[in-house]
Order: structure tokens, then sequence, then C-alpha cells
């Protein structure tokens, strides 16, 4: 809202400069946004609020200036050249939902003469952003930025009938507007019809048909109040908001009409008018004004301060509440009806704060009454496994939960994916249902600036339907890795990322999280190259999945390099109970360890070697470790070479050669006889 | 006789065989003990059936049995000496070459600054809640005293997914879940993400993050409100930042403020400055006291509770600290945008 500081100066003296008038507003929260000049004037760009209609006019403002310096509002007198004719034998005014329009004031002024405003209402239209038209037009303007009231002028030669009926429009009527647009109404909104057709869309925009134009002499003043929400729902309707719809879906005083038509009126008596006698008030159930009780106490309790009760009797006065004392300290405040933001106690507390200064009431540390445990323990496991994945020299992502519904089409999530219903673009229109492909969107976007290699995760939410009106959000982590891992040195060459990057990060990230029990499964899934994929799964229960990405995928995102990728449902994964920490005491006696290397079949996997190894029921078998891997032209087909460490030790003596033969024998024929091996 | 030569032969093989695979100190001193162990050692068994043999026989076999054990002993020293010598060290002529640096991946920037937040409010006694981020009408709005068709609606602009569900707007949902289920003292922050009707631009974007404080107690005044606010960013921003509370409005608090900071940029001295345009202010966040109609909403008492709030974009935030020119940079995932906050 553009603010001009000589209309100011029309309702309060003030004699501040303007950036001390630009810090006095920002105290009281009617925050400066821009200062500028315009001519001999001053235009302050202020920020309004949306429960502060009364602030949409130069009134308001000056008003609440005037309480913050503690100088009274000048009165303007409105002197009216009368006809001898009353307006009532003029104009008939119908209200026929007085739900939606509680208030309708009339008058009409006859022989303006319509032409170009004088030099001084100009002014004041262009310092505040709008464009002078005519005179008639100019004045209906200043006045609704004056005090805040939306005017409208009919040409009352286009009025049938000159009947003024405001009703709901009717299925299929029409009407185009002062823009030059032609409006279809529905049966929700509120017109300002003649005895046939709408002339106006009550509280936005009038008619073209009934406007002012050169050749009109007689005018129809129309100030009225209409009911915010259906201005609003209108106005969105139809796509329109303008300076009289903004302040009606704000809440316009009713009190305010029938100063605004009469301010009208005298002003066009300037250009020859000449006013219909008495103002046609239609007003079918005035509100009784609102009250609210204050308690000095209160103001105190919320503000933190011993405060005045003379300020708060003399700041509520100014800003035109009526105060009457209603107990030691206890007042009743009558609410002036251009607060429509003034309902309870709490309300008034923040006017006394605003006029006392926020900056003036101190500050105080929060009190601690009680210390509260963390809930769960789940936000602190989500940064240990960030932490294990910045060791392994992964970077955080974050991409929006937005997705692409064509894109996100070819992953064949299985997840039915949640559509908005007012996306920004196509291209935004669905909720994400899998971290993969915003980071493959991610790679790609890095390689194409020069990045060698990228190893990125992100942990955040997708979105789903689970069943029909039943949405999950589901915290999930997507890992991927592609490209170079680490960059040429004088000591070593640079190296591709693999597989086994990917998968030690992920193993590393249960074992960390104390997730024990951890296996994977082949499994066949769109994400994944055929046979490049695994299912993985706590304690039997899957958590995610890893693999080499789907080629065809890849494609579709130009990624050219193979890409390794993770996602796993860290709802799933966090959901269940980790190993408790339990301390172990540190081995007193030396351990040995005993190598061997033997070959299998190769369609053994190391997994269920492994799992027979865990099997295997040896006393000091300590740990064991497979530490080489071998399949190749010296070895008979369809073998394989593993080497095996064992570990073993005793926990109350030193073990004995003999003991870890033995233990080597046992170990030897039990694998003989489970996994079939042949020692090399 | 020939029975006890031929034992110091297989003696000797078996040794020579087994000091050949000693790769470590201690495998020595296990050889040592198995040889020449005093009560078991192959060779202390051997000098035992020496002993019982006649003069004759005692001639050959004692010279070849002390050769053993002198060459078993030798040779054992000689390896302890060879395995406990410290490793040779490839003596480098150009110590002036780079080491060998480890990456340590870099934490989101967002990620790093909601920490930093966090960080500050728990050691004030705060505990940390997140809520669901696709939330009703009724969360979002309603119970935080928005009515219905009301233009407040409009400065957060929302994106709808029907017409019960939408993405939330701000995180402030997550005081009314939370003071449903749970009873004051209330003291807690909520990060979180939050979504808005925004087209992409240089300070606009449809998805960012907020992080929201709220304290309910018998007794908790503006003060209080202002206490909390001016220690919290003194702590982000340094214990010299100026900060200028001023009247706002927002529906789920009544007094409202604004938290302006001083510019970090210009301080107020350039007319121009692209962060502050001249102000010498930048806005960073907005509290209040809870109104009493959310309360309500939640069956706590306002005559008895009150309580405040405020709330922060942390995305605006950290691009008013680190003076990043684009909220956009923060969701391009540019590898040398994030890096760099490997080395905050």
């Amino acid at each position: 809202m553009k603010i001009s500081y000589a209309w100011l100066k029309e309702y309060v003296n003030l004699n501040l400069n303007p950036e001390e008038l630009a810090d006095c507003l920002n105290q009281i929260g009617l925050m400066v946004e821009t200062l500028t000049r315009f001519e001999d004037d001053t235009v302050f760009e202020i920020e309004t609020y949306a429960n502060r209609p009364d602030t949409l006019g130069h009134l308001g403002v000056a008003r609440e200036i005037a309480t913050l310096l503690g100088l009274s509002l000048k009165t303007r007198n409105w002197p009216l050249r009368e006809l001898p004719q009353t307006t009532a034998e003029m104009v008939d005014i119908n209200i026929l939902d007085p739900q939606l329009c509680p208030r309708y004031c009339g008058l009409v002024v006859k022989g303006v003469k319509v032409g170009p405003s004088p030099d001084w209402l100009k002014k004041r239209l262009e310092a505040v952003g709008l464009r002078p038209i005519n005179n008639v037009v100019d004045i209906s303007n200043y006045v609704c930025f004056s005090l805040g009231q939306p005017i409208h002028t009919f040409d009352l030669s286009k009025i049938k009938g000159a009947r003024i009926i405001i009703r709901k429009a009717r299925k299929g009527e029409a009407i185009r507007t002062l823009e030059g647009e032609t409006a279809e109404l529905d049966p929700e909104m509120l017109v300002i019809a003649d005895e046939t057709t709408p002339v106006a869309i009550a509280g936005v925009i009038g008619g073209e048909e009934s406007g002012i134009t050169e050749t009109t002499t007689d005018v129809f003043i129309e100030s009225a109040n209409f009911n915010p929400v259906s201005i609003r729902l209108t106005a969105k309707k139809l796509g329109l908001s303008t300076d009289a719809s903004y302040r009606f879906e704000r809440g316009v005083d009713p009190n305010a009409a029938p100063a605004a038509a009469v301010m009208a009126a005298s002003l066009l008596c300037e250009f020859g008018g000449r006013v219909s006698r008495g103002l046609l008030d239609v007003h079918p159930a005035p509100r009784k004004p609102r009250t609210v009780n204050l308690r000095l106490r209160r103001v105190n309790e919320l503000l933190g301060l011993e405060i005045e009760p003379d300020f708060v009797v003399k700041t509520l006065s100014g800003l035109g509440l009526k105060l009457k004392e209603q107990g030691p300290l206890v007042w009743t405040a009558e609410i002036p009806g251009f607060r429509v933001d003034l309902e309870r106690e709490a309300d008034l507390v923040e006017e006394v704060a605003r006029f006392f200064g926020y900056d003036r009431i101190p500050s105080a540390v929060t009190p601690v009454k009680s210390f509260d445990l963390p809930a769960d323990r789940k936000r602190d496991r989500v940064w240990r496994l960030k932490e294990v994945l910045f060791h392994h020299g992964f970077d955080e992502v974050i991409n929006f939960s937005f997705a692409d519904p064509e894109k996100e089409q070819l992953w064949q999530t299985g997840c039915r994916p949640i559509k908005l219903q007012n996306p920004i673009s196509s291209k935004l229109s669905i909720l994400r249902t899998s971290l993969l492909p915003g980071l493959v969107e991610n790679a790609v976007w890095n390689f194409n600036r020069e990045a060698e290699g990228v190893h990125i995760f992100e942990v955040g939410n997708i979105y789903y339907w689970e069943e029909e009106e039943v949405h999950r959000e589901n915290l999930n982590l997507g890992i991927l890795t592609t490209g170079l891992r680490s960059g040429r040195t004088w000591r070593e060459a640079e190296k591709e990322t693999d597989f086994f990057v990917l998968k030690g990060a992920v193993e590393d990230i249960c074992g960390y999280l104390g997730y024990e029990q951890l296996s994977f499964e082949p499994v066949e899934h769109p994400f994944f190259e055929p046979g490049q994929a695994l299912k993985i799964l706590v304690k039997n229960e899957l958590v995610g999945l890893l693999g080499l990405l789907n080629a065809s995928l890849a494609r579709g995102y130009d990624l050219e390099r193979p890409a390794y990728c993770a996602e796993i449902s860290l709802q799933e994964l966090l959901s269940r109970q980790p190993r408790p920490f339990s301390f172990q005491p540190v081995p007193r006696y030396p351990g040995t360890s005993r190598d061997l290397s033997f070959l299998v079949d190769d369609s053994l996997t190391y997994q269920q070697i492994q799992q027979q190894l865990q099997k295997l029921n040896i006393a000091c078998l300590e740990n064991f470790l497979i530490y080489d891997r071998f399949q190749g032209k010296s070895l008979a087909p369809g073998k394989v070479s593993f080497s095996v460490r064992f570990y073993f030790r005793h926990s109350a003596r030193t073990l004995q050669t003999e003991e870890v033969d033995r233990a080597m024998r046992e170990i030897i024929s039990q694998l003989k006889s489970t996994l079939k091996i042949q020692l090399r | 006789m020939s029975n006890l030569l031929e034992k110091i032969e297989h003696y000797r093989r078996l040794f020579a065989d087994q000091v050949s695979r000693v790769k470590e100190a201690r495998g020595v001193e296990e050889l040592r003990q198995l040889f020449l162990g005093r009560k078991k050692g192959h060779l202390t068994l051997l000098f035992e059936e020496f002993k019982t043999l006649g003069p004759e026989e005692k001639k050959s076999a004692g010279r070849m049995l002390n050769e053993l054990k002198s060459e078993i002993q030798n040779r054992l020293a000689e390896l302890e000496q060879k395995l406990q010598a410290p490793a040779r060290v490839e003596q480098l002529e150009d110590l002036t070459l780079p080491g060998r640096q480890l990456y340590w991946g870099a934490p989101h920037p967002i990620t790093l600054f909601q920490r930093e937040i966090e960080r500050i409010f728990v050691s004030m006694g705060f505990s940390v809640e997140e809520g669901p981020e696709i939330e009703t009408d009724y969360y979002n709005f309603e119970a935080l005293n928005f009515p219905p068709h009301h233009p407040a609606r409009d400065s957060w602009d929302t994106l709808y997914i029907n017409d019960r569900l939408l993405l939330r707007t701000h995180t402030s949902p997550v005081q009314i879940r939370v003071m449903e289920k749970k009873k004051p003292p209330i003291r807690i922050i909520i990060p979180g993400k939050v979504f808005r009707r925004e087209t992409p631009d240089p300070t606009h974007l449809p998805m960012f993050y907020q992080v929201e404080g709220l304290v309910v107690d018998r007794g908790i005044t503006f003060a209080h409100l202002k206490g909390t606010l001016e220690y919290f960013l003194k702590a982000l921003f340094g214990e010299k930042i100026k900060l200028r509370f001023r009247p706002s409005f927002f529906p789920f608090t009544e007094p409202s403020a604004e938290v302006d900071i001083e510019c970090i940029v210009c301080g107020g001295q350039d007319r121009n400055c692209r962060v502050c345009g001249g102000s010498g202010w930048k806005e960073i966040l907005g509290a209040g006291m809870v109104d009493p109609q959310v309360f309500k909403n939640v069956s706590i008492d306002p005559e008895v509770y009150s309580g405040w709030a405020f709330g922060l974009g942390i995305d605006r935030t950290a691009m008013f600290a680190f003076q990043i020119p684009e909220i956009r940079q923060f969701y391009e995932n540019d590898l040398r945008f994030l890096r760099q906050f490997n080395r905050r």
C-alpha cells in the first residue's frame, strides 16, 4: 500500500521529516518497504496485513500516527449543494440478500460535468500509483484511498427503471466489465442489477455499460458493504483482484459507508453537481459494536513488564476504542467498526505493545522447569548414518519432493503416486515415489559440469497412496556412486567406483547402527540390470535394494557411466531395535591365526560359505575373514578358490598349538562335509 | 643309535621347513620353544636320549646334535634380528610431495545450518519434534486460527492434493500436533520441509526448510520471547549483531512480531545493497505470543498458560549468513556448491 505524506497531512498535522515518519511507521508495524520522492511529496510503500483493512486508506494510517505522537485527527467537512428532490424519489434500492450485503448507501448527483481532474487530485492519485481517468472516477478512487471504503459510480441514465437491486446472479447471466472482459456469472456471485440485468459485480468491478463516460451528467454513487467471504470467492473464481475486492475481502467498516458517499458527492459538487436530498441508507440489521474486556494485569502478564494504566487508556482511545472502567484496572472497550481485527483481550494487548514499542519491552530468559528426555533416538541414528556416509566420501544432496510423472513412470517403482491438484508445472506435478531419479539427475548435472565421479546420498521422504484415501510418507535413504572414486595422485592411479564401494557403505551403515543379521539376496528389479542387484535384509526382513542401475534407465537420463545405487527404507530399518551396546572385556591372552585355502564349486556364493562358517561350532574360534577369492586358468573349470584366515583365542589361557591344530582339523572336516571343499 | 641319527636328520628337515615359514618375531619364539624348550623341546628330548647311549655312539651323535643345536640357535637369532629390526623405510628424496588426503563427504548446507540451529536450542533445554509433510487443512490452517476463505491464507499459497489434504505450508501444524498430545510445559523446536505454490525465482521456491519454536508454560511472556530469540540470533550470527523487533501479523500469534537483523553485508551503509535493499535491516523471522484461539483449539486454557512461538526460513537465513545469491542453488546439488560446506 502506497501512502503519500501530503495526503496524510490532510488528516493530521505532522512536521516530521520523512525518515522520522518512516521510523514511526516501522515501530507500530506499518513496515516501510520503500520511501520515494514524488515531486514535493514523499511516498511510503508500507506492508499491510490481511487483518488490517483500516490501514488501506490514508485516514487509517493517520490515526495510527496520531495515536503514536499524541496528536488529534483533523475533522473535514463535506458540504453539499442539494437538489430539491430526495434520493428516494430518484432511485430505489432493494437488498435481496442482506447476508451478503449488510448495508447499501446511495446518492444521486445531477449535472456533473465529466472531464479531467484538477491538478491537486491528479497529483494525489499519481503519488500512490493510480492513473487519473476523469474527475468522477478519480473522486471515487480518492475517497477509497482516503477512507478505505470502496465506492462505485454509475451513469444513472443507464440504470433501467432507476432501480438498484442487490441480488445473486442468475444462471447464465454475464456482464461486460469496465476492463472490457466478459465475465460469466454464477448463482453464488452477488451482483448489482437494474430492472433487467446486472450492472456491476458487487464489490469487485463495475459493468462497462453503466460506467461513467464523457456524456454522463447524472451520477449514482454507491457506497456499500459486502460480505468478505462472498467477495473473495467471487473475485477468486473470476480471477480478478481490484482495489475494491482487496478491501472488501478483508472486511470494510459498515459505518464508513454513509460518510464515503457524502464525501464523494461533495467533491462532485465541485464539477457542477447537485446532490439528491437525504442519503438513501439501506441497513437492514445494524450490528451492535463489539466489546472486549481488558485487564491491566493481563497486559503485564503477557508482555512481561509494568505498564502505566494511563498509557493503556490514551493509546486505545487514540485508536478509536471507547473505554469504560469496569473495575480496578479493568476496562470494557467498545471496538470501532473499522477495527475488524480486535476481538479478544490479546488483540488489545498487542495494540498496547505496538504503541509502547517492542524495542522497549525488556528481554528475559525463558524459565526452564523441567527437561524432556528425547522421545526416541531416530534423529540421532539418521545423523549417525550420514556420518558413516561422509566417512565413505559420499556428499549429501537434497532434491525436490516433486517429480515429473513421465520420468517417474520409467522407474516402475510400484508405488501409486500422489498427484497435486494445483501443481506449479506438469514437471512438478506428482510427489516422488523414489529417491533414485533425483540422484541420477544430480549425477548427470555434475558430469555435465566437469565432475569425474559422483558419490551422493539423500535422506528424505517418498510419498504414495497405500490404498484409496490412505497416503503414506516414508523416510528413505538413497545412495548413488558413479565414475571415478578418487583422482590420480603421484602415488596412485585414479580408481573407478564399483558395486562393492556401495555395498561396503550399506554394510557399514547397518554395522555402525547396530543392525546385525544383515544379509543379501539376489533380486530382479526394474531399477537394476538383470542379475546385478540384491535385496538388503535385516533379520530376514526386506529393508532395501542395491545394484547396478538399469542401462535403459540410465540412457533415459543420458547417464553414460555405470552407476551403482541403493534405496533403503529408513522407516523399516530404524523401526527395528538395534543390538544394544554391551562392553566386552579386552582379551588378556594372545590369540593366533591360521590360513586355509580351498576349492569349491563356483555355484557356491560367498554368502553361503559365510553362513556355513558362522555355523562352525568351535569353542576357541574367535573370528574368520575371507581374504582371497580366485578363479582362473590354473584351477579346474567350475571351481573357485577361497582363502580364509581363522582367528583363535581362549579367554582364560594361552592356546596350545595342538588345540589350534585340532580346531583346524575340525573346521576342515566340517567344511568338507557341508561345502565339499577341496584343500589346495 | 641309527635311530637317533635319523631323528636328528628328521628334526633338521622339520626345522628347515618351519623356519622358512616364519614371518613374524613371535613365530621365532614359538619355534625356539618347539625345538629348544627346556622340558619338551625336540632337541632337549634328543639330548635326553643321547645320555642313554654308549661312549662310542656318543661321539658321532654328540657332534651332530651340537651342530644342529647351534645351527638352530644361530638361524633363530639371525631371523629374530631380521624380524625385530625396524622395517627399513624407503628413503624419500622429496618430502614436500603432497601427503595422502582422505575425502570426507560434505553435509548439505541446509542440514548443516539446521544442526547449528538445533544445537543452540537444545543447549537451552529444547527438544526436537517432527511431523508429517502431507497435512490436512485443519492442522495447517484451521487449528492455527486461519478462518476459511480469509485473505490471510494468501501469504501461505498452498499446494493441494485433494479437498482434504495439502502439503504443509509451514512447520506450525506440528505445534498443534504436539500440544494435542502433550500438556505444558512444552519447549520444542520443529525443523522440516515446507511447501508453497511459488514459481521458482532467485528468492522463492516451491519447497524450502523452516524451523519453528514453541514454549508453553505458566507465566511465559513476550519478554521471554525477546530474550530467547536475542540469544539465539547472537549465537548464530555473533555477539555484535543488532536486532529489531517490530509488530506484524500472523493468525496464530497475538501479539505478533517480526525480527530484523542488521544487514551483515553492508551494515546499513549501502543504499543499493542487494541483500537488504538499502534499509540496513534483513527480515529474519516471525514470532509472537501463542494466540488464545490456538490454545483453545488444543484444549489448553489460555487463562492459565501462555506461550511464545517463532518460525524461521532455514534456506533464507543460510543464504543471508553465507551470502548465497540464489535459493535454487540449494537444490541443484552442484558438487562445487555442496563441497564448500565441508570446510565450515
